[in-house]
C-alpha cells in the first residue's frame, strides 16, 4: 500500500485571466493532519475544490492509495471517502440537523426515507466523537459551533476517512477551537487523514504534522512542523518578512467625536438582544478597535451606528449632535463614513460603472448635480482623480462595470470613496478582508493617516494581528457586550483571547462558563 | 325566486366551491414543486391553457368512441386528463430549458410562454375545427352524473352535493394531493428537491444533481398545471376558448398565500374558491331571506343598480386575497434560492 | 457605443428568428397560402397611408405601456399590472370627458392620475409589507377591470347611464361607452390636420406625445439624480440604503410613475375617439403587450419607441393574415421573440466575442471578463451567490 492516501500531483487550474493553481503538488499521508497554508487568494480553496470534484483541473493527476482516480463531482469524492467542511457551511437553514446530515446519502426503502434508522446512526456517531447536536433542531436556530459539528457529522455519517477542513476556526471561540483540535487528533488516532486549510500559524503549530505552503497559486514546498518555526512558515507564505508594526505619529487626542451610550439592538434571529448596553467614546486623533470573534454583535452594532438598522435603547451622539434617530444621509452629512463589512451587499452597486460607484455617497452634492441633473463631466473628472490617486485598476477605467473588477480593486474603490469624503468619523468594518498583504498595508496606512490628520476612526476587526498593530485602543466585544478595554502596547494576544472567548470580563465577575456554549 | 330551497343552494355552493378549488389546488401545488426546487414558474397560466387545450381536443377525438359505447366515459376522461398533464409537462420543458440550461431570466421566459400558449391554442383550434371556430365544446359525458352510476336523479341536498359538479378530475386531485404531500415530505426525492430551492450549493456539495432536480420540479408543475387547466375548463362549463381566465396567476397567489406548503395551499384554494362562488351567487342569495339580504344586499344601498351587482361581487375574491396577502406577509417565506440560476 | 450595438443586434436576431418561426408555422398550417400571406403581413404596415396611420395609432399606447414596464424594470420591479393601470386610466379619461365635459388635456391628466393611483398600491404593499408586486399587480388588474365595468354600468345622471350611448343618442348598444364624437368632441385628442395628411381617422398627435414622454423618461433615468437613485435601488437595494437613498419611497415612486405611464396610454388610446371602451370579461392585452415592448427594448426608454412601432407594425400586418390564418399568429411570433430575448445575456456574450469591446484604459488589468469568476478569489465564486441573497 502506498504511503500516501491522497496525492495531488502537478495540479494546474486556470480561470480567465488568472492561474489559480500553477503546478501544485500535495501528498497526504495516512493518519496525519496536513495543513495547507496560504494567504487569501493563494489558491487553497481552488485546490480543495479540485479535490472535491467541484472544479476540473487543466493539468495534473489525483491518486488515491497510489491509483490514479478521476473526481468529476462531489459524488465521486464521496465514493473515495473524501469529505469536506466548507468555510461557508453548506447547510439548509430551514431543515433539521438530521435532514441536513442525511441529505444526499438518505437511507431509504423504495425512495421512502427511513429516518429512524438515520437518527440512530447520527446519535451513535455524535456520542462516539463527543459531537453534541440536537437532531430535531433547525439549523437557523442553532449556534455556529453546533452548525460546524453538523458539518463534521455529515462527513462521519458518510464514513469518510479523508477529511478536509476549510478555514474551520474563523467562526469559533478559542475554547471551541481547542475542542476542534482535540477532535481532529482523535480522528487521526482512528486512522483518518485530515487536510486542514488555514492562514493561522498558531493553529498549524498546535495540531499539524506537516504543512504545504502556497503563494499566489504556486507551490512553495512542504515542511515537517517539528522541523520548522512560525517565522519560517510565515516567510514561505508571504515571500518576505512580514512587518506587523504600523508606523504611527505620536498621538494628539482631540475632542470626543463619537459618544455611544447604552446602545441595545434586538436580534433578528432570536429573542435575545444582539447588542447589549454598549457605551464608549471615540475621540479625534485616535483609532479605536472593536475586536471579537465573528458573530458577537459587532455587525449589528455597526448597523445601528451607521443607521442601517434601528436600536431599541441608548443614545448616539456625534460631534455634539444626537444622531440616535438620524437618517443615514444625515449621518453622512455630519461627517460619518462607512467602509461596510460586505462590499457586495452594501458597498457597491455591482451593475453600476466604477465612476457611478465612486459618487455613490455624494452624487447629490452641488459638485455633481444641478437642479437634479447629474453633471457627468464632473463625475468623470472626480472618478479619474480617485482612480489615479488610489491606483484602482480596472478594464475600462471609469466606465468599467464594478462587477467585472477584482475583489481587491473593488475594496480599494470603496476605501477611496469613503476616505475622500474627508470624514470626521471613519467606521471601517473589516476593511482588509480578502486583500493581499500589500493592499492590507495600504489600507492600514490610510487609516493611520486619518488618525494623524486628527480624525476619529472606529475599526471593527476579527484579525488579531490587525487588532494588535493598528489601533490606539481596543474594545473587546463578547455576546453583544463590551467586556474589556485594552492598550495594544500593554496587552497580549493571549489576554485578548480570554476576553474574546467570554472567559473574562473587566466589568463583572464571570462564572467559568467554558463549554456552556458547546 | 324566494321559493328556492336553502339546502339545495348550500349543497350547490359547496359542490361549486370544490369544483373551482380543484384547478387552483392542482396548479398551486404545481407551482409549489417548481418554486421549491428553485424555479419561479410564472408560466402556470400558459401551462394551464395548453393542458386545457390538449385535454379538450382529446375529449373531442374520443367523443365518437364514447358516444358509441366502445369506451367508458370516465376511462375517456382519465385518458384526456393524463394527456392534458403530459402536454402541460411538455410545454413546461420550454421554461425549464430557458431557466435551467440557459440560466435566462425566469420571469421573462415565463411571460413569453404565457403569451405563446393562448395564441397557439387559437391557431390550433382553428386548424382542428376550421376557420373562426374558437370554442371547443365539452362533451356532456365528461361529468359524472347519476346516470353514469346508474341512479335516478333526485332534487335533494345529497344529490346536488354529489352530482351537480362532479368530475373525475376531483377524485384525481384527492389522490394527486396525497401523493404530492408524501412525495414532498416522506421521500428522498422531496428532501432533495426542497434543498435545491433553499441552498443549491449545499445540495450540489453532497452530490445532488441540482440541474435534474429542478427539471423534475418544473416538469411536475407542468403535469399538475396541465391537468389543472382541464379541470378549470370543466368547472367553467362553457367550453374551451383559449383562456383560463387568469386562474394560473390566481394559483400563484394561492401558492404564496399558502406559504409554499401543501396543506396551507389546500386551505387557501378552498377559501378562494368559496369567495369566488359566493361572489357568483350573491344575487341569488339575496333572494333567499333576510339574513342573506343583509349580507349581500348592501351594494344596492350604495347606489349599485338592481342586477348590476354581477359587476361587483366578482371583485370580492381578489380584494379578499389582496388583504390576506398583506396581513400574512410577515409570516410569508419564499424558498430562499428561487429565481436564482 | 459598441455595447448599444450589441444590444440592438441581439434584439434584431431575436426578431428574425421569431419571424422565421412564424413563417414555418404558416407553412405547416397552410403551405399554399403561407408565402403570399407572410409577405402581405410584412408589408401591410406600409402598404398605404391609412395603414401606416394605424401603425402609429396603436404604437402610441404601446409605447406608454412599454415605458411603464421598462421604468419599473429599471427599479427592479416587474409591473405586470400595466393592464389594470391602462384600463383605469382609460376609464378616468373617458369619464372626465363624458361626465364632466372636460377638454382633452384635462382628460389625459385624469388618466395619468388614475394610473398612478393604481400603481401606487402595489408599490406601497411591496415597500411596507414586502408583498410580491407581481401578485399584487395581477390582483389589481382584475379589481381595476371589474371596478371600471361596475362604474360604467352604474354612473347615473337624470336616471340615465351617463357613460353609455343611451344617455346621448337612441342606441341599442349597452356594452360600451358613448362615443366621444357626440358626447364631447372637445375631449378628443387634436388631429392637427394629420388625419387629412394620412387620410385616416386614426391619426392624431398621440404618437408625438408618446415619443416626448419616452424621451423625458430617458432623461430622468440617465441624466438625473432621481434616475440614479432609482437604478441604484433596482440593482442593489441594500447598497442604495447604505448610500442614504430612501429605497422604500423609491419603490413606491417607481410604481406610481409606471402606473401613470400606463394610465396615460389608456387615455391616449380611448381619447382618439375611434374606439369606445367595451365592457370586458378579460384583461386588456395592451398592458401585457407592454411587457413585450419593454423586453424587446431591453428596458431602454428610447428603445421602447422602436420596439412598440415594430410590434404595432406586425400586429397591423396580422390583420391581413385573416381570415386564412388566425391573427394570433402574430402573438406567437411576439412570444417567440420574447422567449429568445430572455437569453439576451447569452446572445450578447456570443456577439461580444465577435465584436471586440474597445479598451481605452491605460492601466487595464489582465483580461477582466464580465460574468467570469472573480479573479482574486476564484474558488469562492460558487459560494458568493449565497452570500448576496
Amino acid at each position: 500500500m502506498s504511503e500516501y492516501v491522497i496525492e495531488m500531483l502537478n495540479i494546474t487550474k486556470e480561470f480567465p485571466g488568472i492561474k489559480a493553481n500553477d503546478n501544485i503538488t500535495l501528498q497526504l499521508k495516512h493518519g496525519e493532519v496536513h495543513a495547507l497554508l496560504g494567504e487569501n487568494g493563494a489558491g487553497k480553496s481552488t485546490l480543495m475544490s479540485v479535490l472535491f470534484g467541484l472544479y476540473q483541473p487543466e493539468a495534473g493527476v489525483i491518486k488515491k492509495d497510489g491509483k490514479e482516480v478521476k473526481i468529476n463531482n462531489p459524488n465521486d469524492a464521496n465514493a473515495l471517502h473524501i469529505g469536506m467542511v466548507h468555510q461557508h457551511f453548506k447547510l439548509v437553514e430551514i431543515f433539521t440537523v438530521l435532514d441536513n446530515i442525511i441529505l444526499g446519502a438518505e437511507p431509504n426503502k423504495l425512495g421512502f426515507l427511513k429516518k429512524a434508522e438515520a437518527r440512530k446512526k447520527v446519535l451513535e456517531l455524535s456520542e462516539k466523537y463527543g459531537l453534541q447536536v440536537d437532531p430535531d433542531a433547525k439549523i437557523e436556530d442553532i449556534s455556529v459551533g453546533m452548525q460546524q459539528r453538523v458539518e463534521i457529522l455529515k462527513m462521519l455519517y458518510r464514513d469518510n476517512d479523508i477529511l478536509i477542513f476549510d478555514e474551520p476556526t474563523a467562526v469559533l471561540t478559542p475554547q471551541e477551537i481547542d475542542e476542534l483540535m482535540e477532535i481532529m487528533r482523535n480522528f487521526t488516532k482512528e486512522g483518518k487523514s485530515i487536510l486542514f486549510i488555514t492562514h493561522k500559524l498558531n493553529e498549524i503549530m498546535a495540531v499539524a504534522d506537516r504543512c504545504t505552503v502556497l503563494r499566489k497559486g504556486k507551490y512553495m514546498g512542504t515542511v515537517n512542523i517539528k522541523d520548522t518555526t512560525k517565522e519560517e512558515l510565515s516567510r514561505m507564505m508571504v515571500g518576505r518578512d512580514v512587518k506587523f508594526e504600523v508606523d504611527k505619529k505620536p498621538q494628539k487626542l482631540g475632542d470626543v467625536v463619537l459618544d455611544v451610550q447604552h446602545v441595545t439592538v434586538p436580534s433578528k434571529l432570536h429573542s435575545n438582544n444582539a447588542v447589549k448596553d454598549v457605551s464608549f467614546q471615540v475621540r479625534a486623533g485616535e483609532i479605536v478597535c472593536l475586536a471579537g470573534i465573528e458573530g458577537n454583535g459587532q455587525t449589528q452594532f455597526v448597523y445601528a451606528l451607521t443607521g442601517l438598522d434601528k436600536m431599541s435603547h441608548g443614545k448616539i451622539t456625534m460631534l455634539g449632535h444626537d444622531i440616535t434617530k438620524a437618517k443615514i444621509r444625515e449621518r453622512s452629512k455630519l461627517g460619518m463614513s462607512h467602509i461596510p463589512e460586505d462590499r457586495h451587499k452594501h458597498g457597491l452597486v455591482l451593475d453600476f460603472s466604477l465612476e457611478q460607484n465612486l459618487v455613490l455617497q455624494r452624487y447629490w452634492q452641488p459638485q455633481f448635480q444641478k437642479y437634479g441633473f447629474i453633471k457627468n463631466k464632473e463625475v468623470r473628472k472626480y472618478a479619474e482623480r480617485l482612480i489615479r490617486e488610489n491606483d484602482i485598476r480596472s478594464g475600462q477605467g471609469p466606465i468599467t462595470v464594478a462587477r467585472s473588477m477584482s475583489g481587491g480593486n473593488q475594496q480599494k474603490a470603496i476605501v477611496a470613496r469613503e476616505i475622500d469624503k474627508n470624514p470626521e468619523l471613519l467606521v471601517a468594518v473589516q476593511p482588509t478582508r480578502g486583500l493581499d498583504v500589500g493592499a492590507i498595508e495600504g489600507v492600514h496606512k490610510q487609516l493611520v493617516a486619518q488618525r494623524d490628520a486628527g480624525k476619529a476612526v472606529l475599526l471593527v476587526s476579527l484579525e488579531l494581528e490587525e487588532v494588535m498593530s493598528v489601533p490606539d485602543r481596543i474594545l473587546v466585544m463578547y455576546e453583544g457586550e463590551i467586556v474589556g478595554e485594552f492598550d495594544p502596547k500593554k496587552t497580549t494576544v493571549q489576554e485578548l483571547g480570554l476576553y474574546m472567548a467570554g472567559a473574562k470580563n473587566m466589568y463583572r465577575d464571570v462564572e467559568q462558563k467554558g463549554g456552556a456554549e458547546a | 325566486m324566494s321559493t328556492l330551497n336553502v339546502g339545495i343552494v348550500i349543497a350547490d355552493i359547496i359542490s361549486s366551491t370544490i369544483v373551482f378549488a380543484v384547478p387552483l389546488l392542482l396548479v398551486a401545488m404545481g407551482g409549489m414543486f417548481s418554486e421549491r426546487s428553485g424555479i419561479i414558474n410564472i408560466a402556470l397560466e400558459g401551462i394551464m391553457i395548453i393542458g386545457a387545450l390538449m385535454g379538450c381536443l382529446m375529449m373531442r377525438w374520443l367523443d365518437p368512441a364514447v358516444t358509441s359505447g366502445q369506451l367508458g366515459s370516465q376511462l375517456g376522461m382519465l385518458i384526456a386528463s393524463l394527456f392534458a398533464g403530459v402536454c402541460g409537462m411538455a410545454f413546461s420543458v420550454l421554461l425549464a430549458f430557458a431557466s435551467i440550461n440557459l440560466k435566462a431570466d425566469q420571469t421573462i421566459g415565463g411571460t413569453a410562454l404565457n403569451m405563446l400558449a393562448p395564441a397557439l391554442a387559437i391557431v390550433l383550434t382553428w386548424v382542428v375545427q376550421g376557420q373562426g371556430q374558437t370554442t371547443i365544446l365539452i362533451p356532456t359525458w365528461s361529468r359524472i352524473t347519476q346516470a353514469t352510476l346508474g341512479f335516478a336523479a333526485k332534487e335533494n341536498f345529497l344529490h346536488t352535493l354529489l352530482f351537480k359538479n362532479m368530475y373525475l378530475t376531483t377524485f384525481m386531485t384527492v389522490i394527486l394531493f396525497a401523493a404530492a404531500v408524501i412525495l414532498m415530505y416522506k421521500t428522498k426525492f422531496g428532501l432533495r428537491l426542497r434543498s435545491c430551492g433553499e441552498h443549491p450549493q449545499a445540495a450540489a456539495s453532497v452530490g445532488i444533481n441540482v440541474f435534474k432536480m429542478r427539471y423534475a420540479g418544473v416538469l411536475i408543475s407542468g403535469f399538475l398545471g396541465g391537468i389543472g387547466g382541464l379541470a378549470f375548463t370543466l368547472a367553467a362549463g362553457s367550453g374551451f376558448q383559449s383562456s383560463v381566465a387568469g386562474y394560473g396567476f390566481l394559483a400563484l397567489a394561492v401558492m404564496i398565500f399558502g406559504n409554499w406548503k401543501p396543506w396551507s395551499i389546500l386551505g387557501a384554494s378552498l377559501f378562494f374558491a368559496l369567495f369566488k362562488v359566493i361572489g357568483a351567487y350573491a344575487t341569488t342569495l339575496q333572494n333567499l331571506g333576510p339574513f342573506f339580504n343583509v349580507l349581500f344586499g348592501w351594494p344596492a344601498k350604495i347606489g349599485i343598480k338592481e342586477g348590476q351587482s354581477t359587476y361587483f361581487w366578482p371583485m370580492l375574491p381578489y380584494i379578499v386575497t389582496m388583504i390576506l396577502l398583506v396581513l400574512t406577509s410577515k409570516k410569508s417565506r419564499a424558498p430562499k434560492a428561487e429565481g436564482r440560476a | 457605443m459598441k455595447k448599444g450595438l450589441i444590444s440592438v443586434l441581439s434584439s434584431v436576431i431575436s426578431i428574425l428568428v421569431g419571424l422565421l418561426f412564424g413563417l414555418l408555422l404558416l407553412i405547416i398550417v397552410n403551405p399554399a397560402q403561407a408565402f403570399p400571406k407572410f409577405g402581405e403581413m410584412l408589408t401591410a404596415g406600409v402598404s398605404s397611408a391609412p395603414k401606416f396611420a394605424k401603425v402609429l395609432y396603436q404604437a402610441a399606447p404601446l409605447i406608454m405601456t412599454g415605458l411603464s414596464v421598462a421604468f419599473a424594470f429599471k427599479t427592479g420591479l416587474f409591473n405586470i399590472g400595466a393592464s389594470g393601470q391602462y384600463t383605469v386610466g382609460a376609464f378616468c379619461a373617458l369619464a372626465c370627458g363624458i361626465i364632466f365635459q372636460m377638454p382633452w388635456w384635462v382628460c389625459l391628466l385624469a388618466s395619468v392620475v388614475a394610473g398612478a393611483v393604481w400603481g401606487f398600491f402595489p408599490g406601497l404593499f411591496k415597500s411596507l409589507f414586502n408583498v410580491n408586486e407581481v401578485i399584487t399587480s395581477i390582483m389589481f388588474n382584475w379589481i381595476g377591470m371589474m371596478a371600471v365595468n361596475l362604474l360604467c354600468m352604474n354612473l347615473l345622471k337624470g336616471g340615465l347611464n351617463i357613460m353609455l350611448p343611451t344617455a346621448w343618442v337612441s342606441s341599442p348598444i349597452k356594452d360600451r361607452t358613448a362615443a366621444l364624437s357626440y358626447a364631447n368632441p372637445n375631449a378628443m385628442i387634436p388631429k392637427m390636420g394629420l388625419d387629412k395628411l394620412f387620410n385616416s381617422n386614426f391619426m392624431n398627435i398621440s404618437i408625438f406625445i408618446a415619443i416626448i414622454v419616452a424621451v423625458i423618461m430617458w432623461v430622468i433615468l440617465n441624466r438625473t439624480t432621481f434616475g440614479y437613485e432609482l437604478k441604484a435601488c433596482g440593482f442593489n437595494k441594500n447598497a442604495s440604503i447604505y448610500a442614504g437613498i430612501n429605497a422604500k419611497r423609491n419603490i413606491v415612486l417607481s410604481m406610481v410613475i409606471a402606473g401613470a405611464l400606463a394610465g396615460l396610454g389608456g387615455g391616449i388610446y380611448y381619447l382618439a375617439g375611434t374606439a369606445e371602451y367595451t365592457i370586458q370579461k378579460v384583461l386588456l392585452s395592451m398592458g401585457f403587450n407592454g411587457i413585450s415592448v419593454a423586453l424587446l427594448a431591453t428596458s431602454n426608454p428610447i428603445g421602447t419607441i422602436f420596439s412598440a412601432l415594430f410590434i404595432s407594425y406586425i400586429q397591423v400586418g396580422g390583420e391581413s393574415l385573416q381570415p386564412v390564418f388566425a391573427k394570433e399568429m402574430i402573438d406567437i411570433i411576439i412570444a417567440v421573440i420574447i422567449y429568445l430575448s430572455a437569453f439576451a445575456l447569452l446572445t450578447k456574450t456570443i456577439l461580444s466575442k465577435y465584436i471586440r469591446l474597445d479598451k481605452s484604459n491605460v492601466n487595464a488589468e489582465p483580461a477582466p471578463v464580465v460574468a467570469a469568476p472573480k479573479p482574486a478569489e476564484p474558488a469562492k465564486s460558487a459560494e458568493s451567490e449565497g452570500e448576496q441573497a
